[in-house]
């Protein structure tokens, strides 16, 4: 066993200098500050686009796969169990029952917030158990949101929507109140 | 569409474009900000020399790269902004590949009465022509501009 070594004095080190945001704010030190240009371009394929275009005329859709009789949502062009190809589309109701849930203290950019943002995952009904997507909630309370809740999407007005998943902009209890 | 289906509208998949956040911030370190401050008031260098390796650092450094040293404050020491290519290449393209009006001439040069070196552009009109071993010297921002980065260094000539 290695014995440990008491130091009476530290070898030398560089004590290190700390810079605060206000160095930075007050430009007392010199810096170089650059936004590199990183832009994507993810191709969404024949399932997600009309996923998406869906979403855009306030439809989900979903797909199904005749030998699994399963109903995929999100839409995929292939079922995962069976790896055959998934064929007819169907169009799902936008309510759908809690899952799973989060009550998250901090924001998308890990800043800290007062109110909590409620997010979880929402299987959606028509499709098979336990298919569906994550989403927020709102109209509720970190109270009242309970697992095997049922929840109906809020959408954004029909000009607003652009074909993405936040053209819903949250799913609200159904029937107006927590069950 | 679905496996089944035949895709006749080719603009029908979407894509999905977006843009990530990556900025950066790069402070100077504590040599760096004095070589800045020096070159914010005057249109020289600042070097380090270690007595030890008997070299002259430049970009100044607060420690030597060779023995590991620590250089004190008195042997801080200003030098011209002069020196000569060591080597260099001409640029055609930019950062993003595309093809610029102008070629770019990018030198790293011997900075003189010094061991140190530093990457520059070159201003000329002859891209042709051999850079190697060139004497050139810093054209700097007007004082008063200046911020305290490379980029006050506008070309050498």
């Amino acid at each position: 066993m290695v014995e440990k070594k008491e130091y009476k004095e530290w070898p030398p080190f560089a004590p290190g200098t700390h810079l605060h945001d206000s160095d930075i704010k007050e430009k007392k030190v010199n810096y170089t500050w650059w936004e590199p240009e990183v832009q994507y371009s993810w191709s969404l394929g024949p399932a997600m686009s009309k996923f998406l275009q869906g979403l855009k005329n306030g439809i989900i859709y979903g797909i199904h796969c005749k030998r699994c009789k399963r109903v995929l949502v999100p839409p995929r062009s292939f079922c995962e169990y069976c790896y055959g190809p998934t064929e007819e589309w169907v169009e799902l109701k936008d309510t759908g029952t809690i899952e799973t849930f989060s009550i998250s203290y901090i924001d998308a950019d890990a800043r800290r917030i007062e109110e909590p943002i409620l997010i979880g995952v929402i299987s959606i009904d028509g499709a098979s158990p336990q298919h569906g997507f994550m989403h927020y909630f709102g109209e509720m309370s970190k109270d009242e949101i309970k697992i095997g809740m049922k929840v109906k999407a809020v959408w954004k007005s029909e000009n607003e929507r652009e074909g993405s998943i936040t053209d819903i902009k949250y799913f609200k209890p159904l029937s107006g109140g927590a069950k | 569409m679905t496996y089944g289906e035949k895709q006749t509208d080719p603009t029908s998949p979407m894509h999905w474009r977006g843009d990530m956040q990556a900025d950066y911030m790069y402070p100077s370190g504590i040599a760096g900000d004095k070589f800045f401050n020096h070159l914010k008031e005057k249109d020289t260098f600042l070097a380090t020399k270690c007595k030890t390796c008997n070299k002259v650092l430049f970009p100044p450094r607060l420690y030597c790269e060779d023995c590991f040293n620590e250089i004190p404050e008195s042997d801080w020491m200003e030098v011209p902004s002069s020196g000569t290519v060591r080597i260099y290449t001409v640029a055609k393209l930019n950062a993003h590949g595309e093809k610029m009006q102008e070629p770019k001439v990018i030198a790293m040069i011997d900075i003189n009465n010094t061991d140190g070196a530093i990457l520059g552009i070159i201003k000329t009109n002859d891209y042709e022509k051999d850079f190697s071993g060139l004497k050139v010297k810093a054209n700097l921002r007007p004082k008063g501009k200046r911020e305290g980065t490379l980029k006050d260094i506008l070309y050498w000539e």
